[in-house]
């Protein structure tokens, strides 16, 4: 009895163990910076080393303005959010500044659309027409919201 | 004179002796000893038969061999879980990367 109990047991560490180092070994890395999702993108597209090199470049070029068109975009949150307070707590509507801040909204997300456009267009640009086609699949769900928004 | 008539004499009339409880209670009873003692023996049977089973060198190194299998083909499932996972999840990070409007989501409903 006890030499079946100890293969039983040796079964079940060796299982046990295997699942451990396999799982270990091909866990997928946990980043969630550009270079991460670059390599995911590389990955999913079967970008070349010359292909990846240039939208690489292409994005890192881009990371600035898209960061500030983003804060820009925050900022004006925050605006309307102060906004809508005031005409809650007094009950009245400032519609002059309303105006201002619509139109400076409408410009901010004009100038999102189109920086988002300019990169998707330069990193297509790039690919075959078989990637592109499953680049622009990847990244169509930005293209409504950005509109929407502009409109 | 004719005695009266008494309620109680039909329920009386379908009374009937009890049957002798004695004479079949006691075969049952063994009958269910035996059964359970069959059963135990049946089940540490079981365990006999695959100790004996283990024990032979080839069916263990089998045994061995199919657990490991089975536990690298866990992992895969897992792994594989994992990546569609993160797949979604850097598909999204990086939608939030080229658009900033994405970025600052909550704002969908400011004018």
């Amino acid at each position: 009895m006890k030499r079946g109990l100890l293969v039983l047991l040796l079964g079940l560490a060796v299982g046990v163990a295997a699942h451990t180092v396999y799982f270990r070994l091909h866990l997928p890395p946990n980043s969630d910076s550009i270079d991460a999702q670059l390599v995911w993108m590389k990955r999913e597209l079967q970008l070349s080393d010359g292909q990846f090199a240039r939208i690489r470049e292409l994005h890192e070029a881009s990371s600035p303005r898209l960061r500030a068109l983003a804060s820009q975009v925050a900022q004006m949150q925050a605006e309307f959010a102060a906004f809508e307070n005031t005409r809650r707590a007094t009950d009245r509507v400032d519609f002059i500044e309303f105006a201002r801040f619509v139109e400076a909204r409408r410009s901010i997300s004009r100038q999102c659309l189109d920086s988002t456009r300019q990169l998707v267009r330069a990193a297509a640009n790039e690919m075959t027409p078989v990637q592109r086609e499953r680049y622009l699949g990847i990244v169509s769900p930005a293209e409504p919201t950005t509109s929407d928004v502009t409109n | 004179m004719p005695d009266p008539f008494d309620p109680l004499d039909p329920l009386l009339d379908r009374w009937r002796e009890p049957p002798d409880l004695s004479r079949s209670l006691a075969p049952e009873v063994w009958r269910r000893i035996a059964l359970t003692e069959q059963g135990a023996s049946e089940s540490g049977g079981f365990w006999r038969n695959a100790d004996a089973w283990l024990s032979r060198p080839p069916f263990a190194i089998l045994f061995v061999t199919c657990c490991a299998l089975l536990g690298l083909f866990l992992a895969e499932v897992r792994v594989n879980r994992l990546q569609r996972e993160q797949s979604a999840q850097l598909a999204r990070s990086y939608l939030q990367l080229i658009d900033p409007l994405l970025t600052a989501a909550p704002a969908a409903d400011t004018p």
